[in-house]
């Protein structure tokens, strides 16, 4: 009962703020008002204060937003009877709304995140049975070798930890297809994975048809495993050592914990990362979901499954009728469904697997655009407001997560909308110069403001507008398909093991340079309608700006969709690694570089290169970290050499002969948790608003003009192509 | 045609001896020579059953025993001038019966600048929307005189609309400026309609009040003849009376000129009214209506010399005179508490002022404005309306004018359309289309800011801009081919506003004479002394107030402020011999009480201010300082945001001195104990402060007053205001939540920061009690 008190002082500070932001004052207080409360949060925000004055911050920000609203209903829309400014103008409001309440839900979620859980450790002896369930649908046996091998090395009494692989891709609707070239591989896959299997003491378990997708390979296997807990990986997330023994201990203390959901690790980086090579000085873009906003999700209880990296309780599942396969995002309907029975979930902030993520453009929207059709699917069939025993807060992170998705289509709006006027004159959004400074800039600046306040650590400024824009051009048609259809869409898995040969421009790159170019005729029109019309100028270079900004986010996007070229044959990932380096049963010392699913690079020093032909066979020796302190060897093939004074080079693959030698590589190359959190933490920088800002426009023209040199060449390679033809 | 021609030479041949008409414009020795106004004669006998009217002996010879006519002058304005390349102005003339039936002439005189092409340029009149006369528009270098004789059966009984409306077009330039240059005046000494029948100038009703006119100046008089008058009990009645005639008279500019001997008769837009028992007034006239000695009588006489109505208000004794008085004024009683919903303007503008009062559309139609078709550079059109006393949204209220109107597509981009409210520029909106464009509905948003109480005029005026007119052929100014039409099919759109009455609040005074006009029971009326001057100046005053507001206020006067008590007051007197309570409660310095008006004593405060002003200036010169002064006038330029306006603690507002050149102030304050409104009419002396009164009761500056006082500086003829800094609120409606919202709104949208500072507060509040409130609710760290 001492939440009514709280809550109604609330409620009622809320209509206070609300009637004072609703008087009609006019421009000038705005204009002093928006001043003021700028300044205040600035102040804020330099002096980083947080706790109580984080929310202030946010109540000044509401304030001026809640402004913008009001002004925007009630005096910028065009005349009903001017259809041709009317409509899209009502469009472009409907737009800004949806963002505007996309902003209070994510203030309502992440207004007070819950800070890092503490490790909660399973009572002696009272370890509950794990079962381990890693779903394959078609990923290769060495990827998958190594995910097994590191989950079932994880810290856990060996009695009681099943690992099983649940195989999609061998099933045998799949073996008997009538696509002779597709049975033949399938078979192949399931005679090899279930000798992998046997190999490193992993339950090998397909099915007859291939029902449901994923959620249906991991009912298939609560049918035929009985352990308390399930834990969940994909095929190319491999969990650390500590991964049980960080999360099953919560469900002792909690019988109605349904799901302990861990972050997504990502050793690799994503397409964007990569083509901007930011992934070593910037926090991923999923670091801001996992690292903020699941936290939030967290103190509502509403924390969801993410498909992988959770371990969920098998009784919960039961009750539901196991994993839900309505939409193509089971993990969060899962979530969804059981939270409505009751059942509660955590999140445990600290990366215990690290996986690999899409290394291409079209792989990675590929993957995006299942996630925003299944929300859409889940939006649609389950609609989370109305969702019965949901509490409030939860519909509210459910609703919030949901929506997101339909981001393409206000941002599609927001790209379009300036070209409105500039091209075809039409005015559809009336406002002087000075109301543009006093509302619109104002609630632009405390927008970002805001977005730095809450996220400022894990998203730099103008990122996510940049990765928003990045999937807008191909979201827009699958979301809009998925409203249309909704039971259309079947699930896909995401292929994550491509990679980029030689620069180039992606498959799906063109629709990035139409748009850029519409847009920067659009500047020039710009530049154009100043000099002719200069009694309109100022509308002009408004609207101008706004395509500017716009302008800018398509040719950032240019260099994302140019993808950069890389030499190892899949994903590298950097490791620094003391070992020496065996040949002839002579041992040298040596440091491994960067290493894959199928080789490491390694530098050796003071040995003769020339001694090393390729095919050489040799052996790396090192210190594993699941090990007991010994060094153990990894038996290797030299692929390829330079040379650089004493110091050699040498590209090595792997040549696993035993089931041990796939946790070698397994240790190698997922290292431990530790090292996660602490790359994780060294991206963790701050830039600050203008500082973002300054080195996101630098960041924007490298990467527009990389994009344009990368669109040249390929013009004359298909020139070239056209001429040996 | 030969007939005009020589009426054309009759006008003219009047416009020479003007000097003369005007100091005795019945006189008609000017039109003598005319063998021409059909004129009935024995007409004279059947009227009235007056004597012939004697020639006046000290005119002309040549008139003698033979005045034909009755003039009255037209004009209801000191000038009128019709400027740029359309503009007409409309007004309404009571006629009386009398008046209606004879033939008459309309005649005036006119002007123009040189630079207007006469073959292009017409000037046109119009009468009860009937054109009756119209021509080239070409009296650059000499004035002309033009006459239109009006068909029988036009002019009809009560009012009658007249219509001056000219075309005007440069001879050489096509630019904008160039329509600035374009102007045609009419004198109003000059513009009369002309009764043939002599007998028009007789009153016949109480009702022909309203016929009272015009003089050559545009100006109303009435004569009060009241033997008794120092009788302090009769002051009231007096008062009353005023009130009546000038309701029923309701013209622009009237004034009350109170005196005991009979004035001189037969002056243009003049009326002598006698008041008083038979014994008090038979010594003044040489005959008593009959009756008049046996009860109440309310009837005309007539001069015998001019023929000019005398309104004889007499009785026994006095309360019999009271009830004569009462004849007249009492049918001009409208309820306190009833809000008019329209102005009565028709006098001097037509169409009457439609009161605004909450949310109305009010069409183009209704307000007056046509739809037209224009072919020239600048088009203005207005029109006219009206808010009430408790106006109170200039800080924050919009209009939208729902604009129909279409231009061609040679009107280039850039031209625009501005709308004016009493002369500020309020909106702007450009006309950005190269190929033409029809605009339905077009919402143009119009500040608030520059309405007050009363009747506000607005303006609309389209600039357009065309290649034709950059280039400038010989002819191009005349050209015919329409750029743009205006449709009567917009509207006004005028929103919710605040309404509630400040304290002081001299706009809301001269707009709509609150608070006066609401109060049912009777005004205390404070008169320093009751001679002539005071008295005059009191009924003047009084009678301006009654047709702003629109009905008699019933006074009693008073002796002592005291006597006031919680009702609103009025004090009237020479400021010397006021008391010095009013004085200190509506904000004059006392110490200036005797000084003022004394040529000697020069305002020590104006001085100083004067000089620090002056080092203020000569100081400007330092870096720092010129930057935050450049930072503030550009802050100010382009946002209307000044320092006041960012004022935390109220303005200490200093007693105020009137100045030496201003001969009059009205100045308004709360009483003592700050429940009832005072309001101030002062001038150093009574003689100032009769003609004062006199000269701000004319509609034109009367519209000027406002502020918390206003001075008159008969010199230049200026109003100067002292501005309202601090006021009190009083209630004028009922409770409301959504008013009060709006009255918020006004008051920190003129009070800035305390907007800032509330909501800054309030996000403080809110802020921490989201932070208690999250602390308690969902999952605790």
């Amino acid at each position: 009962m001492s939440k009514i008190g709280p809550v109604a002082a609330w409620a009622f500070f809320s209509l206070c703020v609300i009637a004072v932001i609703t008087l009609p004052v006019n421009l000038q207080t705005q204009l002093i008002v928006s001043v003021l409360v700028v300044t205040f949060m600035a102040i804020l925000k330099l002096i980083k204060a947080e706790g109580r004055w984080r929310l202030i911050a946010l109540a000044f920000g509401t304030a001026i937003v809640l402004r913008y609203v009001y002004w925007r209903t009630t005096s910028t829309l065009p005349p009903l009877n001017q259809l041709e400014n009317f409509i899209p103008g009502f469009l472009l409001y409907l737009a800004e709304m949806y963002s505007v309440m996309m902003l209070s839900l994510s203030l309502f979620v992440v207004a007070m995140p819950l800070p890092p859980r503490k490790a909660k450790a399973v009572s002696p002896g009272a370890f509950p049975k794990v079962d381990v369930f890693v779903p394959s649908y078609n990923e290769d046996a060495g990827l998958l070798a190594n995910t097994l091998a590191a989950a079932k090395g994880m810290d856990y009494p060996a009695d009681k930890l099943t690992v099983w692989l649940l195989d999609d891709g061998g099933t045998q609707q799949k073996r008997y297809s009538m696509n002779l070239v597709e049975a033949q591989r399938a078979s192949a896959r399931h005679v090899e994975l279930q000798a992998l299997c046997d190999d490193l003491g992993v339950r090998y378990l397909t099915r007859e048809r291939n029902e449901h997708a994923k959620a249906g390979n991991l009912n298939n296997g609560m049918l035929h495993s009985d352990g308390e807990l399930i834990a969940v990986f994909d095929a190319d997330h491999a969990p650390a050592r500590d991964f049980l023994l960080e999360t099953v201990g919560y469900f002792e203390s909690d019988p109605k914990l349904f799901l302990v959901q861990t972050p997504h690790f990502f050793l690799n980086p994503d397409p964007l990362e990569r083509n901007l090579r930011t992934f070593e000085k910037m926090p991923s873009e999923n670091e801001m979901f996992y690292g903020i906003i699941q936290r939030g999700l967290d103190k509502w209880n509403a924390a969801f499954f993410c498909g992988s990296a959770a371990v969920l309780r098998r009784k919960a599942l039961e009750d539901t009728e196991g994993f839900s396969g309505m939409s193509i995002t089971e993990d969060c309907e899962t979530a969804l469904a059981l939270h409505g029975r009751g059942w509660n979930s955590i999140y445990v902030d600290r990366p215990l697997i690290a996986g690999l993520q899409p290394a291409t453009f079209a792989s990675f929207i590929g993957q995006r655009s299942r996630w925003a059709q299944g929300m859409m699917q889940i939006l649609l069939f389950r609609f989370p407001l109305f969702k019965r025993g949901l509490s409030i807060p939860q519909r509210l992170c459910y609703m919030s997560s949901t929506l997101f998705w339909l981001f393409p289509v206000s941002r599609t709006i927001f790209l379009f909308a300036p070209l409105f006027y500039l091209f075809f004159d039409l005015e559809i959004f009336t406002a002087s110069g000075g109301e543009f400074l006093a509302y619109t800039l104002a609630y632009m600046m405390v927008n970002l403001m805001m977005q730095n306040y809450l996220y400022g650590a894990f998203r730099w400024p103008w990122i996510s507008e940049l990765y928003e824009y990045a999937q807008t051009v191909h979201l827009l048609p699958a979301v809009i398909s998925v409203l249309m259809r909704p039971s259309r869409p079947t699930f896909k898995v995401t292929a994550k093991d491509e990679s980029i040969q030689e620069s180039r421009l992606s498959e799906i790159s063109r629709p990035f340079f139409v748009i850029f170019a519409v847009l920067f005729v659009a500047l020039l029109m710009t530049v154009y309608r100043v000099y002719t019309e200069p009694y309109k100028a100022d509308v002009t270079l408004v609207v101008g700006g706004w395509n500017l900004l716009n302008l800018i986010m398509a040719g950032c996007a240019l260099g994302v969709v140019s993808e950069r070229g890389e030499k190892a044959a899949s994903r590298r990932v950097k490791v620094s690694r003391r070992c020496e380096f065996g040949v002839a049963d002579q041992w040298y010392p040596a440091t491994i570089e960067d290493v894959s699913a199928n080789g490491a690079r390694v530098q050796v020093y003071g040995v003769d290169a020339a001694t090393l032909p390729v095919d050489t066979d040799g052996l790396i020796r090192f210190e594993p970290y699941s090990g007991d302190g010994t060094s153990e060897t990894l038996p290797v093939a030299v692929k390829n050499k330079e040379i650089a004074g004493d110091i050699t080079t040498l590209g090595c693959r792997y040549l696993p002969e035993v089931a041990r030698h796939h946790s070698l590589v397994a240790d190698l190359i997922f290292a431990n948790s530790q090292q996660w959190s602490e790359f994780q933490k060294a991206r963790r920088g701050n830039p600050g608003l203008v500082g973002g800002t300054v080195w996101f426009l630098w960041l924007a023209l490298y990467q527009m003009s990389r994009g344009l040199i990368y669109f040249a060449r390929s013009l004359r390679s298909s020139d070239q192509a056209e001429a040996t033809r | 045609m030969n007939r005009t021609l020589a009426a054309l030479l009759v006008v003219l041949l009047a416009a020479t001896t003007q000097t003369f008409a005007q100091s005795n414009p019945f006189d008609m020795s000017g039109e003598r020579p005319a063998a021409e106004p059909p004129v009935e004669m024995p007409k004279q006998e059947g009227g009235g059953g007056q004597p012939a009217i004697q020639p006046d002996a000290g005119a002309d010879t040549l008139s003698g025993g033979a005045r034909h006519d009755f003039r009255r002058y037209i004009v209801p304005f000191d000038a009128l001038s019709l400027s740029g390349e359309v503009d007409e102005r409309t007004w309404s003339m009571y006629l009386t019966p009398a008046q209606a039936q004879s033939p008459a002439t309309l005649n005036f005189g006119y002007q123009n600048a040189i630079v207007i092409a006469p073959e292009v340029s017409s000037l046109s009149v119009f009468v009860n929307g009937e054109l009756v006369g119209e021509g080239p528009i070409k009296a650059s270098d000499t004035p002309e005189e033009r006459s239109y004789e009006l068909r029988a059966g036009l002019l009809r009984p009560g009012s009658n609309d007249i219509r001056f409306r000219v075309q005007q077009r440069h001879r050489t330039d096509c630019t904008i400026e160039s329509t600035y240059e374009l102007w045609t005046e009419i004198a109003p000494d000059t513009a009369f309609i002309s009764f043939a029948d002599a007998e028009s100038a007789v009153f016949a009703s109480v009702d022909d009040i309203r016929a009272v006119g015009v003089d050559g100046n545009g100006r109303t008089r009435f004569n009060l003849v009241v033997p008794g008058m120092a009788q302090p009990s009769r002051t009231a009645d007096m008062m009353r009376l005023a009130q009546g005639l000038a309701l029923r008279g309701h013209m622009p500019a009237q004034r009350v000129i109170l005196s005991q001997g009979l004035p001189e008769l037969g002056k243009p837009g003049e009326l002598t009214v006698v008041a008083g028992t038979v014994d008090e007034v038979s010594p003044l006239l040489a005959a008593l209506p009959d009756g008049a000695a046996g009860g109440s009588v309310t009837a005309f006489v007539h001069d015998d010399k001019t023929n000019a109505p005398v309104l004889v208000l007499s009785g026994p004794d006095w309360p019999a005179v009271r009830a004569a008085i009462e004849a007249v004024a009492e049918p001009m009683d409208r309820p306190s508490e009833v809000p008019r919903d329209i102005i009565n303007t028709e006098r001097w503008l037509l169409p009457e002022t439609p009161v605004v009062a909450g949310s109305t559309r009010l069409r183009f139609s209704e307000l007056g404005v046509a739809t037209s078709e224009f072919t020239g550079r600048r088009f203005r059109s207005k029109f006219s309306v009206a808010v009430p006393s408790d106006f109170y949204a200039d800080a924050y209220g919009e209009a939208t004018i729902l604009l129909d109107a279409a231009y061609t597509e040679t009107v280039l981009p850039g031209s625009r359309i501005d709308i004016y409210v009493n002369g500020n520029i309020a909106s702007t909106v450009p006309f950005d289309s190269a190929t033409g464009g029809i605009l339905r509905h077009l919402p143009i948003n119009v500040t608030m800011r520059h309405f007050r109480p009363g009747p506000n005029l607005i303006e609309l005026e389209a600039v357009l801009l065309t290649e034709q007119d950059k280039v400038c052929a010989p002819g191009a100014p005349a050209s015919t081919d329409s750029r743009f039409a205006l449709f009567d099919t917009s509207e006004l759109h005028m929103p919710n506003f605040a309404r509630i009455g400040l304290r002081p609040n001299l706009a809301a005074l001269s707009g709509a004479a609150a608070p006066y006009r609401n109060s049912a029971g009777t005004i205390p009326l404070f008169i320093d002394r009751a001679d002539a001057d005071t008295l005059s100046a009191a009924a003047t005053f009084l009678a301006r107030l009654a047709v702003a507001g629109g009905r008699p206020i019933a006074v009693e006067t008073i002796v002592s402020p005291l006597a006031a008590g919680t009702r609103n007051a009025l004090f009237v007197g020479t400021l010397p011999e006021l008391p010095k309570t009013v004085l200190t409660q509506v904000g004059i310095d006392p110490s200036r009480q005797m000084s003022w008006g004394s040529a000697q004593a020069t305002g020590r405060g104006e001085d100083t201010q004067k000089a620090i002003d002056e080092w203020q200036t000569r100081l400007s010169g330092g870096a720092w300082r010129t930057q935050i002064t450049a930072l503030q006038n550009w802050v100010k330029q382009e946002f209307d945001i000044s320092l006041s306006s960012l004022r935390i603690l109220p303005q200490e507002q200093a007693d105020f001195a009137p100045p030496e050149t201003a001969t009059l102030l009205i100045a308004q304050g709360a009483n003592p104990t700050d429940d009832a409104t005072w309001t101030l009419v002062a001038a150093p002396t009574a003689k100032l402060l009769s003609d004062g009164v006199s000269a701000v009761s004319d509609i034109r500056q009367w519209q000027r007053i406002a502020g918390h006082i206003s001075t008159y500086e008969p010199a230049s003829g200026a109003i100067n205001v002292v501005p309202v800094t601090n006021f009190e609120f009083v209630q004028t409606r009922p409770a409301s939540i959504g008013n009060y919202r709006l009255i918020i709104a006004n008051w920190l949208s003129s009070n800035i920061l305390f907007y800032a500072v509330a909501l800054v507060v309030l996000s403080v509040l809110l802020g921490l009690a989201t932070s208690s409130m999250l602390s308690r609710l969902g999952r605790r760290p």
